[in-house]
């Protein structure tokens, strides 16, 4: 790749009409680069090939880094890396890079060789030396910073579970990337706990913890959000994003401008280069003070406000409009309420398929960006390249070294509780609702499974356990270390009254209490465990001490019940005691609903079926439905009973501008029993503390009175833990890949 | 940028109005075909992953035509969106088992790469068999992505048959993918190539020994630590040899602390510190 030294966009400067200084001599405006002496700026070789905002494969040889001194558009540019390297060095590209707090040393993500991994890699600026960090060769290291304690933290695909598999994001296929450390000097490489999906571009805050943005995947939830974390990867905690916060679908490459006030790229999750809208985010209270806009206090994803920056650019995948461009990343230079920044632009559409059919590649360059004005200067634009990730070239302080304690007691194990569940921002419970926490591992198609779970859109779900609640609300337990979980509140009839709407995962050895259930972000929490009812008893064991492999369970009873694979613990049910009404003659009468597809006028009738894949004589044969219509497959191939208590596949009506007529009834509200039809008609028993078939949820007559035989507790335990779980048709215990012998 | 506005003006037909991007929804064949034609890999996947629940005729076969696409994320994609629709999939498979019996070079990359990203489990035998077939590398290349995406042991006498091939990128790919094998219990046939004659081979033959922690590899990766002429292979086998821990290394190991290459020091170092 031939790097032009420098070609700058001296005519754009004057079209932009940009007049804020640079730090040019001459200019009496000293500027907000003015106490600058030199940039580093990472060159890559142009490309279209990382549209989602999770890739962080693609490979071009040809990436340097280069430092520019004086930081403005007439300035030496001076290559830093990696020619000195040699020979290996010849084809690397680099992904991404970060400065020392004493400008001494960069930690840079770089592949040698087209078949080969991202490794991390640190040059010594005062040697020109470069040597690579002991990261293991299989796999890959991206977006390193340094962080107090001479520890560097960076997203990997390296998987902290011995002969485990890492996560793959069921819907996009890619395997994702997790947080982890290492030493300055090579030692303690240590693996951080999983999310279930992706986790991307951690930066560093002024009170030392981590912020990085997280692909948040429960349900319809689908979004890639802010989330904090310690740099010992422990008390992760939402930030920005969720709770009707977000501006876009992806909010990426967050920068601390203030303490708790971010500059960040909004954009779509595919298709923009990684490259969006700018948008500055207020995670608490907004104060002012000697010119500095900051937002620490108070800090709460609820609260949390956004401005855009750049409000012509798209933060969708539309295309974006000529000298609108996009923006691929920011660097604030101060923190003024419209801050000055460093930013990488470029022009045009910046939207792969329009690029790719025009023969083009994004032109990012190095400009200063004017927000109170819109405007841009340019610094640097190498057309050949391009020029990213701006940082000044200086010493920073670093923020407070934050540790938290691992107690080796646990083993692999973590420890997760509440001081007080009924503490939520998001429900009033009413006192004494809550029997107990229902604890969920997530897992997704890493362990096999070629399909989707189900119609619903949730992941694969397995419990781990039932944390019960004491009297003063709180509640412990232990569960499998570095696994992604989430928490459910239910009622002593198992029902799930509130879903903790986010993947946690906790460390190994690590013991998290939170305040309550989604408590007021802005609250301390105080452990006193002489106070605390939970701390006066063991914790629960919620399959703690299981390897994956054998947290699952072949047994449905309430106790036993981890997984609830459709064919078999919910199947069986319905062949049993439901099909002698509910099977293929409908004998129950229930008229049918037609689904219509509006611009063909073709439509096609199901009707309520409880049939599975088994043959029940004079009942069921076994077939399954055939549910495509309007250009749609709503149904996955999956059974009439599933399809009947689930529902068709809803994304896949909305997308067909679908019609539904008749008698289509939703009969089963995924994570949300209580309130499914299907459960109310049925009129489920009490599970805890005791299973009791005299006490039911509901003060109408259950449905089975007077037809038959009625659900044991245990099937209706399992009935409404696999609603509550998602409602999906696979789980662990019916994996298809399981059917697979290694042969 | 006037080049940039009239390549633009020439490719808006492509333009059809990309929505907020949620994978499964909002897919279309038009769009499917805009991306096509685009020749963007990247939108192509992006719309394949869009239209995960499409199931309209022409759908079927664009992303059909995509199986045989020149990039394996294309063929990936499409693999994929055919995994989700059972008995598309099995049509599909059916037909590609035959193609692994009789294909060419190109056939049988093409129904591998399916086969395997689709997680059709029953291809195992079908793959050894063609594996022992005389097949150019790319479709080799393509039975080993196949059988590492599986992560089955059934796959495991693929990726031994390939070992031998004359391309060192498939005998790579080979050693690399004997790694990902799930309940893979040790590396034995990966410790032969570490005296291969490519040192990309060398290289992640050391790789995967040091992940399996196989001690039948410390002798080779101890003689390569120091003598191999490539620094990537020294480093590799520097990281694998602090992976296993023998005691025995540590001559090894602490010869190579001293390598002039900065890829191999600290590694070698940090390795030195976990022998037992």
């Amino acid at each position: 790749m031939k790097h032009g030294m420098k070609s700058i966009a001296i005519a754009l400067a004057a079209l932009m009409g940009g007049t804020a200084g640079v730090g040019c001599s001459g200019d009496e405006n000293p500027g907000p680069l003015s106490n600058v002496d030199a940039l580093i700026i990472l060159q890559r070789a142009k490309r279209n090939e990382t549209g989602d905002v999770f890739e962080y494969t693609s490979y071009l040889p040809g990436a340097r880094l280069v430092k520019l001194s004086p930081p403005s558009a007439d300035g030496t540019l001076t290559p830093i890396c990696c020619d000195q390297g040699g020979p290996d060095f010849r084809n690397i590209d680099i992904s991404s890079y970060d400065i020392s707090f004493d400008a001494k040393q960069i930690v840079f993500s770089g592949k040698l060789a087209e078949m080969g991994h991202y490794g991390l890699f640190l040059l010594n600026l005062e040697t020109n030396a470069i040597d690579e960090l002991p990261t293991d060769p299989g796999r890959d290291y991206i977006s390193p910073i340094f962080v107090p304690g001479d520890f560097i933290f960076f997203m990997t695909n390296a998987v902290v579970e011995v002969g485990g598999f890492q996560h793959e994001d069921e819907y996009e296929r890619r395997t994702t990337t997790q947080v982890g450390r290492i030493k300055t000097d090579g030692s303690m490489h240590e693996l951080g706990p999983r999310h279930l999906s992706h986790r991307v571009y951690p930066s560093l805050t002024s009170d030392g913890r981590v912020i990085m943005t997280q692909w948040n995947h429960l349900g319809g939830d689908n979004a890639a959000e802010l989330m904090y974390m310690d740099p010992d990867m422990m008390n992760l905690r939402e930030a920005f994003g969720r709770e009707g916060t977000g501006a876009a679908n992806s909010t990426i490459k967050p920068i601390e401008i203030s303490p708790g006030r971010f500059v960040a790229i909004a954009t779509a999750r595919d298709r923009t280069v990684q490259a969006g809208s700018l948008i500055d985010i207020r995670l608490g209270t907004v104060v002012e003070k000697d010119g500095v806009v900051s937002a620490y206090e108070r800090q709460a994803e609820a609260r949390a406000t956004y401005q855009r920056l750049s409000p012509d650019v798209p933060v969708t995948n539309n295309p974006s409009a000529d000298t609108v461009g996009r923006f691929y990343d920011a660097y604030p230079l101060n923190a003024k309420d419209k801050p000055d920044l460093l930013v990488s632009w470029a022009n045009g559409p910046v939207e792969s398929q329009i690029l790719e059919a025009a023969n083009l590649s994004a032109n990012f360059g190095i400009y200063l960006y004017d927000s109170e004005r819109q405007t841009r200067l340019p610094i640097l634009d190498d057309p050949m390249m391009w020029d990213i990730f701006p940082r000044p070239l200086r010493t920073r302080t670093a923020p407070p070294f934050i540790g938290s304690a691992i107690d080796p007691s646990l083993g692999l194990a973590a420890e997760i509780g509440s001081l007080n569940v009924y503490d939520s921002t998001m429900k009033d419970f009413a006192p004494g609702s809550i029997y107990g926490v229902r604890i969920v591992e997530g897992y997704s198609s890493e362990e096999g499974f070629g399909e989707t779970f189900g119609v619903t859109m949730f992941e694969g779900q397995s419990v781990m356990g039932i944390a019960p609640v004491l009297a003063d609300g709180s509640w412990r337990a232990r569960v499998p270390g570095n696994v992604p979980l989430h928490l459910q509140a239910i009622d002593k009839f198992g029902m799930n009254l509130m879903s903790e709407p986010v993947w946690f995962s906790a460390r190994v050895g690590e013991a998290r209490m939170c305040g309550g259930c989604h408590e007021d972000r802005t609250k301390a929490v105080v452990v006193d465990p002489g106070q605390i009812a939970a701390f006066s008893r063991p914790p629960v064991n919620a399959r703690a001490d299981k390897a994956r492999s054998d947290r699952n369970s072949d047994i449905f009873t309430r106790d036993e019940l981890a997984g609830v694979p459709w064919d078999r613990a919910i199947q069986p049910v319905f062949n049993a005691k439901c099909v002698s009404c509910h099977g293929q003659d409908n004998t129950a009468g229930i008229a049918p609903y037609t689904i219509t597809d509006p611009v063909t006028g073709e439509s096609i009738t199901l009707a309520f079926n409880l049939c599975g894949r088994d043959v029940v004589a004079g009942k069921c044969d076994g077939s399954i439905p055939n549910a495509n219509i309007g250009g749609q497959d709503l149904g996955n191939e999956l059974t009439y009973s599933y399809l009947s208590v689930m529902g068709l596949d809803r994304e896949a009506v909305a997308t067909g501008g679908l019609v539904m007529g008749g008698n289509y009834r939703t009969y089963a509200n995924p994570e949300n029993s209580r309130d499914s039809f299907m459960i109310r008609l049925l009129n489920p028993v009490q599970q805890w503390p005791t299973q009791n078939p005299n006490i039911r949820a509901f003060t109408t007559a259950p449905h089975m009175q007077g037809k038959g035989v009625d659900l044991t507790p245990d099937e209706f335990n399992a009935l409404v833990t696999s609603i509550d779980l998602g409602g999906q048709y696979y789980s662990r215990e019916n994996n298809p890949s399981l059917e697979q012998d290694d042969n | 940028m006037k080049n940039l506005s009239l390549k633009l003006a020439a490719v808006a037909f492509v333009a059809l109005g990309a929505t907020s991007a949620v994978a499964g929804v909002g897919g279309s064949a038009d769009k499917i075909h805009a991306a096509i034609n685009s020749r963007s890999v990247d939108a192509i996947v992006a719309e394949i992953e869009r239209a995960e629940n499409l199931a309209c005729t022409e759908c079927v076969d664009l992303v059909a035509t995509l199986t045989a696409h020149d990039r394996v994320e294309v063929r990936e994609v499409a693999a994929w969106w055919f995994a989700k629709r059972r008995s598309l999939h099995k049509a599909m498979a059916d037909q590609f088992l035959v193609v692994l019996a009789s294909g060419d070079t190109i056939a049988v990359r093409n129904a591998a790469d399916f086969l395997g990203r689709s997680s059709t489990f029953r291809a195992l035998p079908a793959l050894r068999a063609a594996a022992k077939r005389e097949l150019g590398p790319e479709a080799r290349l393509a039975m080993v992505r196949a059988v590492k995406h599986m992560h089955l042991r059934g796959g495991n006498e693929v990726l031994t048959a390939v070992m031998t091939d004359k391309d060192a990128r498939v005998r790579a790919a080979a050693a690399n993918a004997w790694r990902e094998i799930r309940k893979q219990e040790n590396a034995a046939p990966v410790v032969a190539l570490l005296g291969d004659a490519s040192p990309l081979v060398r290289a992640e033959a050391a790789t995967t020994i040091g992940g399996l922690r196989d001690r039948a590899g410390v002798a080779g990766l101890e003689a390569l630590v120091v003598n191999d002429p490539d620094a990537t292979v020294r480093r590799n086998a520097a990281w694998a040899l602090g992976e296993i821990g023998a005691a025995s290394s540590s001559v090894a190991l602490g010869k190579a602390s001293g390598d002039a290459s900065g890829l191999v020091r600290m590694t070698a170092k940090v390795s030195l510190g976990k022998l037992h």
